[in-house]
C-alpha cells in the first residue's frame, strides 16, 4: 500500500503561491466588472397588479405556436433564471422553437404583502394573469410551465381551474414533500411555523439564502469561491459566475401568510398527495388534472429530490403523462450546456405533438 | 541539511499571512470608492471592512485549510505506513468545517449573536436594559412587569444557548465523521497512478468527505429535532425582544409593528372582499346579459318561425311546383321578408 498523498513540498508551496498570485491579480478584474446584466430578452409588460408583472417575451421571429405558454416561477428567487444570459436562456430557446412565451414576475413582497395567502396568489394573481393572457389570444385555455414551487402552484391551479389550462409542463417540481432524502422538508418538520411567521412577518430573503447554503455548506460557501479564483483571469467566465451570484442572492422576501400555509400544508402535512389540500375555499385534487402533463425533473437535484417530482405520476388524473429525467441539478436544468440543447426542444416537441 | 518539510511549513505560513494582509489592505485602501459619502474613514470604514471580511471569509477559510493541511504534517516522510501518524494527520482537519459553518451562521440573517448584541446596546442606550435581573427572584414593585419581561427574555436566551450548544455538538460530530470518511477516500488513492498529487485535489477530497458526513447528519432524526428546536428558540427570543421594543414604542407614541400588521391584515381582507364583489358583480352582469341575449334570440326564433309559417302557407302551392327544398325557400323568403321590412 502506497502513501495516497504524493505531495512534493516545493510543488505544494508553488501551488499555494500560484493561488495567492491569481487571487491578487484577479482582484483587478473583479473591481472593473460591476453588476452583470441578465439576458434581457426583449419583452413587453402586458399585465400589472400590485408587484406582479406579466411579461410577453419577444423573439426574433413571430411565434408559430397557436397556444401561448405562461411560465410560473417560484416565489423564492426570481424568474430571471429562465433568461439568465444570452446563451443560457430557456426563454430564448423556447422562442427560437416558435413558442409564444409569457413570464410571471411575482416581484418583491414588502410589508404591504405580509397577509397575502396562497389563495391570493393562486386564485387571485395567477388566475388574473392567466385570464389576461387568454384574453389577449382569445383562447379558453393556455399552456402552463411551472418551475419548482411554481410547478406546485401550476398543479394546484390546474386542479382548481382545469378549463383554463390546455397543457401543463412541470419542471423540478415537488409533489411528494416527505421523501426521505428531502433535506429542506426534514428540517422544517419540528419547526413551529406559526411562531416563526408571527415573529418575522415576511420571511427575509437572507434567511432563505442561508437555508439554501446550509444544504451544502462547504461546497456552496467555500469550494465554489476557491474555484472562482481559477477563473479570475477569464473575464467571460468571471462575468458568468458573477451573474449567477447576482441571481442567487437577489432574492425576494417571502410573504408571511403564504409562507406559513406552504410550509404547513405542503412540507409538514404533505396534503397535495394526501388529497386533502384546500386553497382558500377550493379543494385541490390532483385527480382533476386531466390535461396532458410533461414532468421534467433533474437527476442530481439537491433541493427537489427526483422522487419528490416523480410522485406526480401516481397522483395526477391525466392519462397522457410524460416524464423526462434531465441529467443535472436544480440550476443546471436551465443554465448548463446540455440544458440548452435538450430542455426547450423537448418541451416544444411535446407541445407540438399535442397540437399546441 | 535543512528540514524540507519544516521549511515549507514555515515559509507557507508566513507567505499566507502576508498575502492575506496585503490583499485586505489593498481592498480597503481605495479612497473615494470606499467612502462615497465623504465621511471620515474612521467612521465609515468599519462596517465596510466587516462586510468585506464576510464576503472573503470563504477564501480565508481555504487559506486556513491549507495552513491546517501543512500543519497536520504535509511533507512529513511517509506517515501513512503508521495508523497513529495517519490519525494524527487527519485530526488536523477537524476544525475547518465547524469554523466555516459558524462563519456562515454569524454572517447571515439567522445569526442571533450579532443581533442580540446590537439589541442589547440599543436597549441600554434607551435606558431599558440596565442589566438582566436574576430570573430566580420573584418580581415585585412598580417595575414588576418589566422585571417579568426581562426574566422571560433571559430564560429564552439561556434556552437558545443550550440548544445552540447541542447544535454545535452535532456539527463537531460531522467533523469527526468527515475525517473518518476522508480516511476511507484516501485509502482508495493508495494505488500507483491514483495518488493525490496536489493540495487542491486533497482539498476537494476533504470537501467530498465532509459534505457526505454532513448530509448524513442533516438527515438524522436528532438533527431534525435540534434544528427545529434551535429555530423555535431563536424565534422565541426575537418575539420577546419585539414585545419589549413595542412597549417602548407605545410609551414614546410610535406606531408599533403589531398595529401596522393589524392594519395590513384589515386592508388585505378589504381588498379580497372588494375583488370578490367585483367578480360577483361582473358575473351577475354577465348572467343578466346572457339571459337577455337568450331571450332576444328566442324571440327572434319565434318571430322568424311564425313569419316562415305564414309565408310558407302562402307559397306552398308554388313551392311544390318548382321543386325547391323547403329550407332554401324559407331562407330566401325570410330574406325577402327582411328586405320588405
Amino acid at each position: 500500500m502506497q502513501n495516497p498523498l504524493h505531495l512534493d513540498p516545493q510543488q505544494a508551496f508553488n501551488e499555494v503561491a500560484t493561488f495567492q498570485r491569481k487571487l491578487a491579480a484577479g482582484l483587478q478584474n473583479l473591481r472593473g466588472l460591476g453588476e452583470q446584466e441578465y439576458a434581457n430578452t426583449p419583452r413587453e409588460a402586458v399585465y400589472n397588479e400590485d408587484k406582479l408583472t406579466v411579461w410577453h417575451m419577444k423573439g426574433s421571429n413571430k411565434p408559430t405556436a397557436r397556444v401561448p405558454i405562461v411560465i410560473v416561477y417560484a416565489l423564492v428567487n426570481t424568474v430571471w433564471m429562465t433568461d439568465l444570459q444570452e446563451d443560457r436562456s430557456l426563454v430564448r430557446n423556447l422562442l427560437e422553437q416558435g413558442e409564444d412565451v409569457y413570464l410571471i414576475d411575482w416581484g418583491y413582497p414588502d410589508g404591504a404583502d405580509r397577509w397575502l395567502t396562497l389563495d391570493d396568489y393562486l386564485n387571485g394573481y395567477l388566475d388574473r394573469a392567466v385570464d389576461a393572457v387568454r384574453k389577449r389570444h382569445g383562447l379558453d385555455a393556455i399552456n402552463l410551465l411551472g418551475i419548482c414551487q411554481g410547478g406546485t402552484f401550476s398543479l394546484c391551479y390546474t386542479a382548481m381551474h382545469p378549463e383554463k389550462v390546455k397543457n401543463l409542463v412541470t419542471m423540478v417540481t415537488p409533489v411528494d414533500f416527505r421523501t426521505p432524502d428531502n433535506m429542506l422538508s426534514h428540517w422544517v418538520q419540528s419547526m413551529d411555523v406559526d411562531l416563526f411567521v408571527d415573529t418575522l412577518g415576511n420571511v427575509p430573503a437572507e434567511l432563505m439564502n442561508w437555508v439554501y447554503l446550509m444544504l451544502k455548506p462547504l461546497r456552496l460557501n467555500q469550494q465554489k469561491y476557491v474555484s472562482m479564483v481559477e477563473i479570475l483571469d477569464n473575464p467571460a467566465e468571471l462575468k458568468n459566475f458573477l451573474r449567477m451570484e447576482r441571481w442567487i442572492f437577489d432574492s425576494p422576501d417571502q410573504a408571511g401568510e403564504a409562507f406559513r400555509e406552504f410550509i404547513k400544508a405542503f412540507f409538514q402535512q404533505n396534503k397535495l398527495i394526501k388529497g386533502d389540500l384546500q386553497i382558500g375555499r377550493q379543494p385541490v385534487d390532483l385527480g382533476m388534472v386531466t390535461q396532458p402533463v410533461l414532468n421534467i425533473y433533474a437527476t442530481q437535484d439537491h433541493l427537489v429530490p427526483p422522487d419528490a417530482s416523480r410522485a406526480l405520476q401516481r397522483h395526477v388524473g391525466t392519462t397522457d403523462y410524460t416524464e423526462i429525467a434531465f441529467k443535472g441539478g436544480h440550476i443546471g436544468i436551465y443554465v448548463s450546456g446540455r440544458a440548452q440543447r435538450e430542455v426547450a426542444p423537448s418541451i416544444h416537441q411535446w407541445l407540438r405533438q399535442r397540437g399546441a | 541539511m535543512p528540514d524540507q518539510a519544516t521549511d515549507f511549513l514555515k515559509d507557507y505560513q508566513v507567505f499566507a499571512q502576508q498575502s492575506w494582509d496585503t490583499w485586505m489592505r489593498y481592498l480597503q485602501q481605495q479612497p473615494g470608492q470606499a467612502n462615497p459619502m465623504g465621511l471620515g474613514m474612521g467612521f465609515a470604514a468599519m462596517p465596510q471592512d466587516d462586510m468585506l471580511s464576510r464576503s472573503l471569509a470563504s477564501l480565508k477559510a481555504y487559506g486556513n485549510w491549507l495552513q491546517q493541511a501543512a500543519g497536520a504534517g504535509l511533507g512529513q516522510p511517509s506517515p501513512w505506513q503508521q495508523p497513529v501518524a495517519m490519525q494524527s494527520f487527519l485530526a488536523g482537519f477537524t476544525q475547518p468545517f465547524a469554523q466555516t459553518v459558524a462563519g456562515i451562521d454569524s454572517a447571515s440573517a439567522f445569526g442571533l449573536e450579532h443581533q442580540w448584541q446590537a439589541w442589547l446596546q440599543a436597549m441600554q442606550r434607551a435606558g431599558m436594559a440596565a442589566g438582566m435581573p436574576n430570573s430566580q427572584l420573584a418580581a415585585f414593585g412598580i417595575t414588576r412587569e418589566f422585571q417579568l419581561d426581562q426574566q422571560a427574555l433571559q430564560a429564552a436566551m439561556q434556552e437558545y444557548a443550550q440548544i445552540n450548544a447541542r447544535y454545535q455538538g452535532l456539527l463537531q460530530q460531522v467533523n469527526a465523521q468527515g475525517v473518518a470518511k476522508l480516511q476511507e477516500l484516501l485509502a482508495k488513492h493508495s494505488e500507483p497512478g491514483k495518488q493525490v498529487e496536489s493540495l487542491k485535489a486533497l482539498y476537494d477530497l476533504w470537501i467530498d468527505a465532509m459534505e457526505e458526513a454532513y448530509a448524513e447528519m442533516a438527515l438524522s432524526q436528532e438533527f431534525k429535532e435540534v434544528f427545529g428546536a434551535l429555530v423555535n428558540a431563536q424565534m422565541q427570543v426575537r418575539k420577546l425582544q419585539q414585545q419589549q421594543t413595542e412597549q417602548m414604542c407605545r410609551e414614546l407614541g410610535i406606531p408599533t409593528r403589531s398595529e401596522v400588521d393589524s392594519l395590513g391584515k384589515r386592508v388585505q381582507q378589504l381588498r379580497r372582499e372588494w375583488k370578490a364583489r367585483g367578480q360577483g358583480e361582473s358575473a351577475a352582469d354577465s348572467s343578466v346579459v346572457d339571459a337577455l341575449q337568450g331571450e332576444i334570440a328566442a324571440l327572434k326564433r319565434e318571430l322568424a318561425a311564425s313569419k316562415a309559417a305564414k309565408v310558407s302557407s302562402i307559397e306552398r302551392p308554388a313551392s311544390s311546383e318548382n321543386g325547391k327544398t323547403p329550407s332554401r325557400r324559407t331562407k330566401a323568403t325570410r330574406s325577402a321578408a327582411g328586405k320588405r321590412k
